[in-house]
């Protein structure tokens, strides 16, 4: 098992520090943490720039409430929890369609993710790549996480079961849904 | 020995090295002998990699100071001056506490060396020349207020001198008034 958890003296120092408002110390601990705070919302919303937003309002939360943080528990995870818990939000509520018109219009459309912003279809150069993002995109939102937050941002189970609120069993099943139906189409493409 | 169709369920597991250490030996005896089984454990792997080799690391340049910026700039101007003035107050109190503490030690000092308890003590413990010392401070306090006890004991006694005023209408009984001082003084003679 992976333990991302890192809880030692100098972050609880970091933790008190920045609990008392202090944001040089809060600084250290995003520099500790963002990239797979990033990782954890882009697994869940599967865009780079949306992740990269999100992870930062994530963090924002997290120093408005640390006071709500408790010592014993995983910092890591607390964290971690926060962003899956504002990406899912915003996965909501991307569903709404909203109709703008004019300059509202154009600037919304500036504000549109590029190609290039999004990580897993930049990076799907070649047909194995591509058959591996067509197959996630098959995936629910709910399965893709689950195989994302694990075998790309390394996460032990206990670790997804504590960030998306859900029990060991819920995480073992989708995994292994997940994990099947991604070795189908592997094998289909070396077979073909 | 376990069926395939039981070990398939939890081969994801076995790779992730998530399963009680007795249930990961039964895997492994599976796999030992289950070319298929090993085929599938293979496909996971792959898997796995794959997605991995899928992402590509978001380019967090400025990500911290992003998120202190926005921290600071979701503080409401209020709260930022309590927040200001408060921690202006901490600071004055703490460089106010020497001045404090010299001053209640001088407090301190003082009551003992007045009281008489102490100096009884002090007569034990201090040499004669630094007693004398220590005592010459008080002594002028202690000689002015002599003078003014003296003059009311005086006062006191020369009754001539306070009563201005006498009121009796029974023989048996006296009644000195003098209101200079407020004194009244009730006189009844003895029963024969």
């Amino acid at each position: 098992m992976r333990n991302l958890g890192r809880q030692d003296g100098d972050e609880s120092a970091l933790i008190e520090r920045a609990r008392r408002g202090d944001t040089e110390a809060f600084a250290t601990l995003v520099e500790r943490y963002q990239r797979r705070v990033v990782g954890v919302a882009l697994a869940v919303v599967h865009n780079q720039d949306d992740a990269v937003e999100l992870a930062q309002e994530a963090f924002v939360r997290a120093f408005q409430n640390l006071k709500k943080f408790e010592s014993r528990s995983s910092f890591s995870t607390w964290l971690y929890r926060i962003a899956a818990n504002i990406s899912i939000d915003f996965r909501r509520r991307e569903g709404r369609h909203i109709v703008l018109r004019g300059e509202d219009a154009e600037a919304e459309i500036s504000r549109v993710p590029s190609a290039e912003g999004d990580s897993y279809r930049a990076a799907a150069r070649n047909e194995l790549g591509q058959r591996i993002q067509s197959a996630l995109q098959q995936l629910t939102p709910e399965h893709r996480a689950v195989i994302l937050l694990r075998e790309v941002e390394g996460l032990s189970y206990d670790e997804i079961c504590g960030v998306l609120q859900v029990p060991r069993g819920t995480v073992m099943s989708r995994l292994h849904y997940a994990r099947g139906r991604l070795r189908v189409i592997l094998k289909d493409l070396a077979e073909g | 020995m376990a069926e395939c169709s039981e070990i398939s369920l939890v081969l994801g597991a076995f790779e992730d090295g998530e399963l009680e250490p007795h249930e990961m030996q039964e895997v492994a005896r599976h796999l030992a002998q289950c070319g298929g089984c090993e085929i599938e454990l293979a496909g996971y792997a792959t898997v796995g990699r794959e997605l991995r080799a899928l992402r590509i690391e978001p380019d967090l340049t400025g990500f911290s100071a992003a998120v202190i910026s926005r921290i600071r700039a979701s503080e409401s101007p209020i709260r930022a001056r309590v927040g200001r003035s408060l921690g202006r107050i901490r600071e004055q109190l703490w460089s106010a506490l020497p001045t404090a503490g010299l001053a209640a030690a001088v407090a301190i000092l003082t009551a003992v060396i007045l009281t008489p308890y102490a100096g009884r003590i002090l007569d034990r413990v201090l040499p004669g020349s630094e007693l004398a010392q220590l005592k010459s401070g008080a002594g002028v306090a202690a000689e002015n207020l002599a003078a003014e006890s003296g003059r009311i004991a005086s006062a006191v006694h020369d009754s001539r001198t306070v009563i201005s005023r006498l009121e009796a209408r029974l023989p048996s009984v006296a009644v000195w008034s003098e209101p200079r001082t407020d004194t009244t003084v009730i006189w009844l003679a003895e029963q024969p």
